[in-house]
């Protein structure tokens, strides 16, 4: 089955792009290409969902976007900004921009949810701080406000290790909003709860990014969670992009090739034994047309 | 179907597997061979019998009878010199807590700046550890003089071995997603650390400064010894002057508060690390109320929107554990009269001193010097021996897990207590006031002292064990005694093998110091070189000291390494 891409293009030739990869390569110490030679343009706006296996380079990918990894080879550009080789004020500056929502939260246990809040305005404030008295009230305020909209008000002076998955991630979700983003990257944000959390969580996700204007890029296993709300969607497979169309065009088997084509490999292990014959197929999805 | 599972049966009486042949196992036999050997040496070299055991018992006897009835006269002296122990530990200990903090930091692999801050952080924090307090002790009582400074200064500095050792584990076993969270807002690096990772570490921070407390209360009683302050001196004057009536209050005195104090910190530390996730659940009329008051709180500090914690009752319990620290410092400061305006001179009368002991010279007393590091390396393994014969019956019937009676094992941990309650150098005078001058007196003393600490360790890591091995064993049909042997023993004897590893560290340090009480060992010369102001010889016994303490740790490291 092809999927061909005549989407890409037209997305890219929008306007000035937000946030834009070329030709990024990312090997590890230990010698994984995580990414290999991805173009990506993302202009302002858009709801994009990143899908593909476990390892196939959409963490990696992501932690590009903010700089907590640097590409091998290849420019991130995040806006106006070359992320791959900024100085660590410029990344910080970038940083602050960019809110990052973890599959595993990425909460601070023994603090108060509250105070978890308030750890997304460090970017606007100087110096290290040390408990909730340490911040300025108003931005105090602030972060209840935010706790108010993922509706853990209640919660504020509770153990973050007290919650469930679900609220977990709101308050992550709450730490974000508090530093006042225009880009939001969720990595996995669901893949650790259940199926009634995960549509909250995605649901409050998508709420306040509209609500917000913000530009979105989540990471997702299940493709039908991905088709529900993106307006496009991005496949990886092998570090490479391998599926790159608008969403409401997108048919649920076509993103599924994504994963299948791994499946078929597992079937048949004389494919695995010679990869050779994989490269030298009509590339059904391989989308870089040379 | 049965056929296909008899064909491999048949093959495999053919074809047993061999166990593979592991080349950890020649080295981990060669290790152990020769501390085997080593034991053996060191027992005849102190030319130790059972006879001499037993004896010691005796002779331990008499001088209990000679102490009593005792004398109370000099009480108030006793007093007095035990609170100035008590504030010298204090102060001791938090200037080794504000010391070990940057250190760790910068000693920590996930938060070092530079690889050589590390090798350099990392060799402060080893070094420390090698000398021991009474030794830095006397030695910087030549310049900063007699009184409780120099042994301030020498707790702060010894125990940075530790407390930066255990700091340092803390800060790399914290959780990395809070920090990557953080960094991802766009924070510095600085912000990041205070935010994620302080939070993690302070409750086992704030264990292990208590829990050094406690060792250091210990130690600071017999700084006295080599003139550094504290109730040693006392103790010391007494029983040389053969006031054995007297003495006796001044060694209960310590010996009660060691053991209050124990009691105290042991439930604090409790609490501290205890997370209360993790605990269990005993809503008895007191915590129902208090849960229901602190929900109360938050419940109004929400509905007006407070922008300050509410005063929960963990909140009022830290404050004011964190207050009464404070205050107490406070007390401990102004009653020893730090001279904290004018340290800086001090700075330079340590470092001073320290350069002192260079060149160190290692040929005026060598025939010494080599004597006392056998003496001492043999009480250190025969310590280690007896004090291990003794830790074993009692560290089982310590583990709640193991002993079915709960009255057996609160009496075993009872008297355990009651013996840590006099610290080993103590013991040592006793003891060598009993028996006379040598290393049988010093060798028994520490073995007592391996003993409660080793069965502590023996218990704890015995109640480690996993469940399901034991019940399956069980299931078997063994009786309780053979359930331990293949069930427990197995899973608890690597942790068992490393721990005796790490006391036969600690003990050839402790036996470094036993001659500065005439225990016998390296630590006479030791003394005897700083009363004459031979400091070339002092930092000849030093670097020895330090070269035989290393060595023994890495092969310790070593070992722990290959048991995994």
């Amino acid at each position: 089955m092809q999927v061909s891409l005549p989407t890409r293009n037209a997305v890219a030739n929008g306007a000035d792009p937000l946030i834009s990869l070329v030709g990024v390569s990312k090997r590890f110490p230990n010698g994984t290409l995580a990414l290999d030679n991805v173009d990506l343009n993302i202009p302002r706006g858009q709801l994009l969902s990143l899908i593909g296996l476990s390892g196939s380079g959409k963490s990696t990918l992501m932690r590009h976007l903010n700089g907590l990894h640097r590409p091998t080879a290849g420019k991130v550009t995040v806006m106006g900004v070359e992320v791959s080789s900024a100085s660590n004020r410029q990344l910080r500056g970038v940083r602050r921009n960019i809110g990052f929502v973890f599959q595993q939260f990425g909460l601070v246990g023994r603090a108060t949810c509250l105070e978890n809040v308030l750890t997304g305005a460090l970017g606007r404030l100087s110096g290290p701080r040390y408990g909730v008295w340490s911040y300025p009230k108003k931005l105090r305020s602030e972060a209840f406000d935010h706790l108010e909209r993922v509706g853990l008000v209640n919660q504020a002076y509770q153990r973050a290790d007290t919650l469930s998955g679900g609220q977990m991630q709101r308050v992550a979700i709450a730490r974000s909003l508090m530093q006042q983003p225009q880009i939001m990257l969720a990595d996995e944000p669901v893949a650790s709860l259940d199926p009634e959390s995960s549509a909250q969580v995605l649901d409050l996700l998508l709420r306040v990014a509209v609500e917000e204007q913000m530009t979105v890029i989540v990471t997702l296993h299940q493709v039908e969670l991905a088709l529900g709300w993106a307006t496009r969607i991005v496949g990886l497979r092998d570090g490479r992009v391998v599926l790159d169309r608008d969403a409401t065009t997108l048919k649920q088997e076509d993103a599924m090739e994504v994963y299948q084509r791994v499946d078929k490999n597992l079937a048949q292990p004389s494919n695995i034994a010679q990869p050779s014959n994989i490269a030298t197929e009509p590339a059904p999805l391989a989308l870089r047309e040379k | 179907m049965s056929g296909a599972h008899v064909e491999p049966l048949m093959q495999s009486r053919v074809a047993r597997p061999v166990a593979p042949k592991n080349w950890r196992h020649p080295t981990l036999l060669a290790i152990f061979i020769g501390i085997v050997a080593a034991t053996t040496w060191s027992w005849l070299y102190l030319d130790m019998t059972l006879l001499t055991l037993f004896g010691g018992l005796s002779d331990l006897g008499n001088l209990l009878a000679y102490m009593f009835p005792p004398i109370w006269d000099n009480f108030p002296e006793a007093l007095r010199a035990t609170i100035e122990t008590i504030w010298m530990a204090l102060i001791g200990t938090t200037l080794a807590v504000t010391l070990s903090i940057p250190l760790a930091f910068l000693a920590a692999r996930n938060t070092t700046p530079h690889p050589i801050v590390f090798a350099v952080a990392r060799a402060v924090i080893t070094l420390t550890r090698a000398i021991p307090t009474l030794v830095l002790a006397a030695v910087f009582s030549i310049s900063l003089g007699i009184g409780p400074f120099p042994g301030i200064i020498a707790l702060g500095l010894h125990s940075i071995g530790m407390i930066g050792k255990l700091f340092t584990e803390a800060i790399e076993n914290t959780d990395y997603a809070p920090r990557e969270a953080v960094l991802s807002t766009g924070t510095g690096k600085w912000q990041t650390i205070l935010s994620t990772i302080v939070p993690q570490i302070s409750p086992s921070c704030i264990g292990t400064a208590l829990y050094r407390l406690d060792i250091n209360l210990r130690e600071s009683a017999v700084l006295g010894f080599v003139g550094a302050g504290g109730v040693g001196f006392l103790i010391q004057t007494e029983l040389r002057g053969i006031d054995y009536q007297r003495a006796i209050s001044a060694v209960s005195v310590i010996f009660v508060t060691i053991t209050l104090i124990e009691i105290v910190s042991t439930r604090l530390r409790a609490s501290i690390i205890g997370d209360h996730l993790s605990m269990p659940k005993k809503l008895n009329a007191r915590s129902q109320a208090r849960v229901a008051r602190d929900q109360r709180l938050i419940n109004t500090a929400i509905s007006t929107r407070r922008l300050t914690p509410p005063w929960v009752y963990e909140r009022v319990l830290r404050t004011t554990a964190a207050a009464t620290f404070v205050a107490l410092l406070i007390a401990a400061l102004i009653t020893i009269e730090m001279p904290l305006l004018s340290a800086y001179k001090y700075g330079d009368d340590l470092v001073r001193s320290i350069g002192r002991l260079f060149p160190p010279n290692f040929t005026f007393a060598r025939e010494e010097i080599i004597v006392g590091m056998l003496e001492t390396t043999a009480i250190g393994f025969t310590a280690t021996l007896l004090g291990l014969v003794l830790a074993i019956p009692f560290g089982i019937l310590s583990a709640r897990n193991i002993i079915i009676r709960r009255a057996v094992v609160s009496a075993a941990r009872g008297i355990l207590l009651l013996i840590r309650g006099l610290p080993e150098l103590i013991v040592a005078v006793l003891f060598v006031a009993a028996m006379g001058l040598g290393p049988v007196p010093g060798t028994l003393a520490l073995s007592l002292g391996t003993a409660t600490f080793m069965a502590k360790l023996i218990g704890d890591a015995l109640e480690e064990v996993q469940e399901s091995p034991r019940e399956g064993v069980s299931a078997t049909g063994a009786s309780r005694v053979q359930e331990f042997f293949s069930a427990v023993v197995p899973q608890a004897l690597p942790n068992l093998v490393s721990q005796t590893l790490y006391m036969l560290d600690v003990n050839l340090r402790s036996s470094t110091v036993l001659g500065i009480v005439g225990g016998g060992g390296i630590g006479f010369l030791l003394l005897g070189s700083i009363r004459v102001l031979d400091e070339a010889t002092v930092g000849a016994i030093i670097i020895t000291i330090f070269v035989l303490v290393y060595a023994i740790e890495l092969l310790g490291s070593f070992v722990r390494w290959m048991v995994e």
